[in-house]
């Protein structure tokens, strides 16, 4: 009796919805919340001081830019596996071309708009040819990550010129560039979402690509310029990456794949609707960077702190499909 | 005539038992009647054609047969013993199956394998026996008289191909019972035949055939008995040979109109629409004139390409030739949605839920969705002109809602379609195309949804209505255009119009 009770989704929804969804929907909040608190609390010195503050935003800035652009396609519907690889190739891309010679402006602007290109690519395939956008994004994700072991031949790139490093690692008022960057990215990407006609359409094609179609939209060309928006903001992370770690390897951005996707999906919890949303993505972004952070200055290994991110996809993306078949 | 109720009276030969008989079937959804007290009884060795328009209760009936549903009350008995059908495994174990289009093939496994699917196929410890596999396949393909390669893709055979590994699959099971519903959608005239010759070869075998179509033509010419279905209930059962296809057209036919439908008070002005040759994948050759201050019904059954008409003048769908013009002015040959509605056409779609309305969203995205550009300035919308419009939206049409952030799933299905109405009317349409626009609506909502065509036929838009119930094309419609085989076959006025008259065009009799 109590067994069935607990298992049945019916009486789940009839007695514990309006309680569960409070808690559910506030609850990434929270969880941010106690993250912080734990932290604070086992390392009250370190844990909340400026410096760490300020280092926990830097770690959190690219992997914000490219949950942001996680977040655009997401919302159309579709996602992108290949944002990760698509940074890489475009940071790489830009080391390379500055280490042959090319002045620091072009190579930034031919990074972009290589990443630009794999979005265009990708756009391409899952709107017009029709593919699905796990089998095209994947197909893009290991032929751009090979891409970036040619340009790279394999090796790390160092020695890039200093100029260049303006992106990543300068300070002005002691607030590292990333975190400004960031900032921007964000915050266009929220505008555009929230006040703009093209963020309409892209909602409208996300909640039904059908209902959309006959009240007069271009889903195809709006689902394409999700994508190609994703592959450029993914080149601003990538290139902003090599700046700040001063070398292009040829696969330092391939993680953040995961990571934005686990962003976008906690972020998905926070608001009624299910939908992917920027403060949602915002908040994921936090849960990642907090944990991983507060796991560094406690002491945890890498392994650890690996094991409880996928632990938090899985608990995000629960979250999610629990959200949604009650909405069903 | 034989008394409703009592159908079994006419049996061919009395003295058998029936393969398959349903008694006094009851059956209800959330209270509303679909089933009243259903008689049917099939013996073997019999062909017996179910009739009726939709929504008499055909599929209904056919669930309850085949364990889909269960009834309210009444009884389904198996050579005169009562069965309890919980679901369509026990159905199928009992010998009961039924042919749906396009559920009744796997595409991607073999015909052999498609044969003797499931509990069916040969093994031996957990392997497939393919030679038994292969051997078993053949043999249910030689009683039908067919030659199809057994190492065939299932999904590249031709429709009737298809259709026969299905019966073929139905043979293998023991089929006694066999339930096909509109077998012949996809067929050609030579692959209908051919599909005959197998029914007829299993009828001779003993098999009960219920046999469910449109195609009145078929009935009567493979047909042994009938019964026809109107509003759940059973009205009559008959020999084939003893009626004709008039008596079972006006049969099908009759129920009151009642006071549902606005008064047609408005005058006919110029032509607004005109469809020159337009074809498209069932329209074929289509050309029509639709006047300002009129409603223009279309009929026809379904498959006959009265949708696709709509879907193509409103750039839903791609035509492949033809014109469309709206007041003179040609429209794009390739039209899209949004060139439609930029030339006045706008369409509200046959599918409310899939293609009228994103339910997750508020009443007012769902409205702005179609007037991006009255709710913003170069690019930037404005949320206060959003829930502007959607205030007015919800005002005219009186959409029952707490307000215009409801979101559009938790409204009843009248005031979701009256959304997908309004979200259209805020572009101002000349040409209102509306496909089953009361689908699933209850009477009330309908009667609204009635009046405010009327009022917009007043005001000088001019409205196309495809509806799929005969009183609803002609409560509402001034002129009626009825659609056979993607072609216009009939074209009457509303005002003289009668049931026997639209079915006999829809059955592309000329009347």
């Amino acid at each position: 009796m109590v067994k069935s009770q607990l298992f049945s989704k019916a009486s789940m929804s009839r007695d514990l919805t309006p309680i569960l969804r409070r808690v559910m929907q506030s609850g990434t909040i929270v969880a941010l919340l106690v993250l912080i608190l734990v932290f604070a609390l086992i390392r009250p010195d370190v844990f909340l001081s400026l410096g760490n503050v300020r280092n926990i935003l830097e770690q959190v800035a690219i992997l914000t830019i490219i949950a942001a652009a996680q977040t655009v396609v997401m919302v159309v519907g579709d996602f992108d596996l290949s944002v990760g690889t698509t940074a890489t190739l475009s940071g790489s891309t830009t080391a390379a071309l500055m280490l042959g010679g090319t002045p620091v402006p072009l190579s930034v602007i031919i990074g972009l708009a290589v990443g630009t290109v794999v979005g265009m690519v990708n756009g391409l395939l899952v709107a017009y040819v029709k593919l699905s956008a796990f089998v095209a994004t994947l197909a893009t994700m290991t032929t751009v990550g090979g891409l970036s072991f040619i340009v790279t031949n394999g090796v790390t790139l160092y020695g890039l010129p200093e100029e260049f490093y303006w992106i990543g690692q300068s300070r002005p008022l002691g607030i590292p560039m990333p975190i400004f960057f960031a900032i921007t990215v964000a915050l266009i990407v929220w505008v555009v979402l929230k006040f703009t006609t093209l963020g309409r359409r892209w909602y409208a094609v996300g909640g039904n690509a059908e209902v959309a179609r006959l009240s007069g939209i271009n889903v195809n060309g709006t689902r394409f310029l999700a994508f190609t928006v994703a592959g450029f903001a993914s080149a601003i992370g990538g290139i902003i990456l090599v700046s700040r770690l001063g070398s292009a390897s040829s696969a330092g951005a391939n993680s953040y794949m995961l990571l934005a996707i686990a962003a976008v999906f906690l972020g998905m919890t926070i608001i009624k609707s299910g939908q992917a949303n920027l403060g949602g993505t915002l908040v994921g972004v936090g849960i990642i960077g907090v944990m991983n952070n507060g796991l560094n200055i406690v002491g945890a290994s890498t392994y650890i702190q690996q094991v409880l991110t996928g632990l938090i996809i899985i608990a995000a993306v629960t979250l999610s499909a629990l959200k949604k078949a009650r909405d069903a | 005539m034989t008394a409703r109720n009592a159908p079994s009276t006419e049996s061919t030969s009395p003295a058998a038992t029936p393969a398959l008989e349903v008694r006094d079937i009851v059956k209800r959804f959330d209270g509303v009647l679909a089933l009243n007290g259903v008689q049917l009884s099939v013996q073997p060795g019999e062909i017996h054609a179910v009739l009726g328009e939709n929504g008499a209760g055909k599929s209904t009936l056919i669930k309850i047969m085949t364990g889909v549903y269960a009834p309210d009350s009444g009884e389904v008995l198996l050579d005169g013993e009562p069965v309890e059908l919980a679901n369509v495994r026990t159905a199928h174990r009992l010998g009961i199956v039924a042919l749906y289009q396009e559920l009744s093939i796997v595409p991607t496994i073999s015909v052999a394998e498609n044969i003797l699917l499931g509990d069916q196929t040969p093994s031996r410890g957990g392997l497939v026996n393919w030679r038994a596999l292969r051997k078993g396949a053949k043999l249910q393909l030689d009683r039908l008289n067919q030659r199809i390669a057994l190492g065939r893709l299932a999904g590249d055979l031709s429709p009737v191909q298809q259709t026969m590994v299905a019966v073929a699959r139905a043979l293998a099971t023991d089929a006694r019972v066999l339930i096909l519903d509109e077998p012949t959608a996809s067929l050609s005239d030579l692959e209908t035949a051919d599909l005959f010759a197998v029914l007829r070869s299993l009828r001779d075998q003993g098999v009960a055939i219920i046999y469910v179509s449109h195609r009145l033509e078929e009935v009567f010419e493979l047909c042994d008995r009938l019964t026809i279905m109107r509003n759940g209930e059973t009205i009559i059962t008959k020999r084939v040979a003893d009626t004709t296809v008039d008596e079972v057209i006006s049969t099908m036919v009759g129920r009151s109109q009642g006071e549902l439908y606005p008064p047609r008070n408005t005058a006919r002005g110029e032509a607004v629409l005109a469809v020159e040759g337009l074809n498209g994948r069932r329209v074929k050759d289509v050309s029509l004139q639709a006047f300002a201050g009129e409603v223009l019904g279309i009929g026809g059954l379904a498959g006959s390409g009265r949708s696709e008409l709509l879907r193509l003048l409103s750039g839903a769908q791609k035509s492949s030739s033809g014109t469309i013009s709206v007041r003179g002015v040609v429209l794009p040959h390739v039209l899209s949605v949004g060139r439609a509605l930029a030339a006045g056409v706008a369409l509200v779609p046959e599918e409310r839920r899939s293609q009228g309305v994103i339910l997750s969203a508020a009443i007012q995205e769902n409205v702005a969705v179609a007037n991006l550009g009255s709710v913003s300035t170069a690019g930037w919308v404005s949320s206060g002109r959003i829930t502007d419009l959607a205030r007015r939206t919800v005002a005219e049409l009186q959409i029952k809602a707490r307000g215009p952030r409801q979101p559009v799933g938790q409204l009843s299905g009248g005031n979701q379609q009256k959304v997908v109405l309004g979200k259209m009317l805020a572009r101002r349409p000349q040409v209102l195309l509306m496909d089953e626009p009361t689908r699933g609506i209850d009477i009330g909502t309908r009667a609204e949804i009635y009046r405010l065509i009327r009022e917009l036929v007043a005001s000088g838009t001019t409205v196309v209505a495809v509806s799929s119930e005969l009183p609803e094309l002609i409560g509402i419609s001034d002129r009626i255009l009825i659609m056979h085989e993607g072609r216009v076959s009939g074209e009457v006025l509303a005002a003289e119009a009668d049931d026997e008259v639209l079915l006999a065009y829809c059955y592309g009799r000329v009347a």
